[in-house]
């Protein structure tokens, strides 16, 4: 494991923040639960900007889950909409401001830009288009 | 031959049952009642005296609610008319049924009613490849309840029974020991709960209360203001205005609310795309806009919140991407599907941009385009930035989930869509023509948005150059001056995959044709080797990979031929449209019910009836919204300025033709058109 959610929020980027619309503001606490206490991180959103402090103080958005769920997911190792979906995640408030956290908290390691997949076809060695499922949007069995 | 499905609807929450009201688990259909891509029941069989029951007759009174009116014993056999039954189903958040027995006879008598009940609690993506599941179940006779309860680690789902009679719970179900009077009635309310763990626990009682409350009360009064505040049509052409009251019924049943939002947005449709489709519901949202406008803010507000952030190659993301599909079963909870959100698609992002512009010329809510211009504009920078995958300036994609990903990732989305005229599959990065063309609406839309809205009258520039050199571009490396159509795609070497298709047919839709060759697209689509008489094929006939009954290899799709027969209006190819709008009507009305999403390709002069294929779900809301577009497009009905433009082009035979209380900018407006043939006097406009 590479950082600690709280060393990732403790090191966040203070500058502006341009793939966060201007027009979003709120606040959201997360609540990570282990070793029998609960520390909370207090993220103020607003005007392309995240700050991130320790506050228990009640927020627009609360999030709560163990410890180690926050950490996978500052390491771009959990996908938030499936930790919601799996229970592993509890939200309590404004449902719209989770889709944040999925730009605040980084994405999977090693994920590639569709150009190289480009490249790669144009340069010959074609990219294999494979034969496993699909996730086609009227999926049939 | 399969028994006639009969379900009820409320948004992602339906259930498909047989003509009897029983649901009996068929590994290769959608059946069971259903909630949030998950079944809830699997099995839920009435029996009296150990006899299955059969139907004499249905009323399917709203897209929710249905009464079934049975008598015990098989049809064949004699009716004993001495005893009735009569199931009322219906549908909201949860599941309610109310059985009522009739004794008819002069005599006091007793019956066993017994309802068998199971769940088996499967992901409807696994349908046709199902698992086993360890269910805990519990009985509970005190209080006439049957909880069915599945949990994998924190994730869990539970179904509750509870009858409001005195009942015999059992782990297979509920029996209850009936005594009537002579010419006596008998009757309970089930209701089944179905709770997704994580919300907070409701009181049974209080969901039973409002259960009813909102059927009885909110639904059929949504329904009712639903029908109110679309336009009204008086057609001259019988049929015609059952049909669209009826289309209009199936988007009301096909809305669902989001978990984070406040407003109900289209899904796909039954049975296999009860979810968020991000490509469906734009496409719906821009065929329904002057009938059914609010879709279209909520669509826009739900996709903008859910746009891609991250570089993400599980889900095929990127940043500024719009949805493909998010769906909340267990597949996707625990990642073995790429589906809780799932960014596969190389159209929605343009078509997200499309729609934008395309509701603020309708509605003039400027306050919208203003709240979401940054996710507008995260989607115009991903077509150069991520689209473009080889750097040719063309939208193109490849999936890189090669285990679970979408591999053609446009509307033709089947793994064979996508072949040249002698049937290969071209290689990976594909360029499909229409995404060209919905690129190029998008940047045309976007600036217009940028110089108007957003204060931004460079990149305004920037776009409409980048628009125009896209176009004459398409227009050299597209072209086929042999066959003189537009190829269906370039591979990633820049070659024309040569097929002839229905996708020429969007390239007038988004005016990316050279006014030069829009006759022979045109002719094209009306010729033999695409128009079946119903409407235009996927795919030409002649052509080697040419299947009648292939979803997207010569199947007519309602859908595609909305916007083909708007792009033929748009270049003036008014005789083309009203035949296409004709066809489709035709096939509408010939089969009754809701508009299938797909018939098979055959000659409408060989088969004379609309073949259905069995894989072809119905209602589709993109189905249901291309009769309304069809009725739009018929009317040529477009907004100018504050006002309504009503320029019509009426199929022969059509006669009298009025839409009445068109809602938009200009607060409401009525559109009359009469069909030329019929009557020498002009069509007039108000």
């Amino acid at each position: 494991m590479g950082v600690t959610a709280a060393q990732y929020l403790q090191q966040l980027d203070a500058g502006r923040r341009p793939d966060l619309p201007e027009t979003t503001a709120g606040t959201l606490r997360l609540d990570f639960r282990g070793d029998g206490c609960t520390d909370h991180w207090y993220l103020t959103i607003g005007d392309q900007h995240v700050r991130a402090t320790r506050s228990a103080d009640d927020a627009d958005l609360v999030v709560s889950a163990e410890r180690t769920t926050f950490d996978r997911m500052a390491n771009g190792e959990l996908h938030l909409a499936q930790a919601l979906l799996s229970n592993e995640l509890a939200v309590r408030g404004d449902l719209r401001l989770l889709t944040l956290l999925r730009r605040i908290f980084p994405g999977p390691s090693g994920a590639r830009h569709p150009r190289e997949l480009g490249r790669a076809a144009v340069a010959g060695r074609a990219g294999s288009s494979g034969r496993a499922g699909s996730t086609g949007r009227g999926e049939r069995p | 031959m399969r028994q006639e499905l009969v379900h009820v609807i409320a948004g992602n929450v339906f259930a498909i049952s047989d003509a009897q009201g029983d649901i009996e688990l068929d590994p290769h259909a959608p059946v069971g009642l259903f909630a949030f891509d998950t079944r809830f029941l699997s099995h839920w069989v009435l029996t009296i005296d150990g006899e299955r029951i059969n139907a004499l007759s249905r009323d399917d009174m709203t897209y929710f609610e249905t009464r079934f009116f049975l008598v015990p014993g098989a049809a064949s056999h004699y009716v004993d008319a001495d005893v009735s039954i009569i199931r009322h189903r219906s549908v909201h958040d949860c599941f309610h049924e109310k059985i009522t027995v009739l004794n008819h006879a002069s005599q006091p008598a007793e019956f066993t009613v017994r309802m068998e009940m199971a769940s088996d609690f499967a992901d409807i993506v696994e349908v046709g490849q199902l698992r086993e599941r360890a269910v805990q179940i519990a009985v509970d006779p005190a209080a006439n309840r049957l909880v069915l309860r599945y949990e994998r680690e924190r994730f869990a789902r539970e179904t509750t029974v509870q009858s409001t009679a005195p009942v015999e719970v059992d782990e297979g179900g509920m029996t209850f020991r009936i005594h009537l009077a002579p010419g006596g009635t008998w009757e309970t309310d089930l209701h089944v709960s179905l709770t997704i763990q994580g919300e907070a626990g409701q009181d049974l009682r209080a969901g039973l209360q409002s259960h009813q409350q909102a059927v009885r009360g909110t639904m059929r009064e949504d329904l009712a203001d639903w029908l109110d505040r679309a336009p009204h049509l008086v057609a001259e052409r019988g049929g015609l205005e059952e049909t669209y009251r009826g289309s209009l019924a199936d988007l009301a049943a096909l809305r669902y609310q989001p978990l984070a939002s406040s407003e109900r947005v289209p899904i796909g449709g039954l049975p296999w795309a009860m979810a968020l489709c991000g490509r469906d519901s734009i496409i719906t949202c821009l065929q329904t806009m002057a009938f059914t406008p609010e879709l279209a803010p909520a669509t826009l507000r739900t996709l903008a919140l859910l746009q891609g952030g991250q570089l993400d190659d599980e889900h095929d993301e990127e940043p500024g991407k719009i949805l493909a599909q998010l769906r909340y079963g267990e597949s996707a909870a625990f990642g073995e599907r790429p589906t809780a959100l799932y960014y596969g698609a190389a159209d929605t992002t343009p078509l997200f941009v499309v729609l934008l512009d395309e509701y603020e010329r309708w509605s003039g809510d400027a306050d919208l385009v203003r709240e979401l211009r940054h996710p507008a504009r995260m989607a115009l920078d991903w077509i150069d930035e991520y689209g473009d995958l080889t750097g040719d300036g063309y939208v193109r994609y490849q999936r890189r989930n090669e285990r679970g990903g979408a591999i053609n990732q446009c509307w033709k989305d089947s793994a064979d869509a996508i072949v040249d005229a002698r049937g290969r599959q071209p290689a990976f990065p594909r360029a499909t023509c229409e995404l060209q063309g919905y690129a190029y609406d998008a940047k045309r839309r976007g600036a217009r948005l940028a110089r108007e809205f957003w204060g931004d009258p460079a990149y305004a520039d920037r776009l409409e150059r980048e628009a125009a050199a896209l176009k004459d571009r398409f227009n050299r490396d597209f072209w086929l001056p042999q066959q003189e159509h537009y190829a269906l795609a370039l591979d990633p070497y820049g070659e024309p995959v040569d097929a002839l298709s229905s996708n020429i047919g969007h390239l007038l839709w988004s005016g990316i044709v050279a006014d030069d060759r829009a006759e022979a697209v045109a002719e094209h689509l009306v010729g033999s080797r695409l128009f079946s008489g119903w409407g235009v094929r996927t795919f030409a006939t002649g052509q080697r990979g040419y299947d009648p009954v292939g979803a997207h290899l010569g199947g007519v799709w309602p859908s595609d031929n909305a916007l083909i027969a708007a792009g033929l209006r748009h270049y003036r190819f008014d005789v083309q449209a009203a035949r296409i709008a004709a066809g489709i009507f035709d096939l509408a009305q010939t089969l009754g019910g809701a508009v299938p999403e797909v018939i098979a390709g055959y000659d409408r002069s060989v088969t004379k009836y609309p073949v259905q294929l069995p894989s072809a779900g119905r209602p589709q809301s993109w189905s249901s919204g291309a009769l309304l577009m069809l009725l739009g497009t018929t009317l040529g009905l477009r907004p100018t300025g504050d006002d309504l433009l009503v320029n019509p082009a009426v199929p022969g035979g059509f006669g009298r033709l009025e839409l009445l209380d068109i809602p938009g900018r200009w607060g409401h407006s009525d559109a009359y058109a009469r069909d030329r043939t019929a009557s020498p006097h002009r069509p007039r406009a108000k």
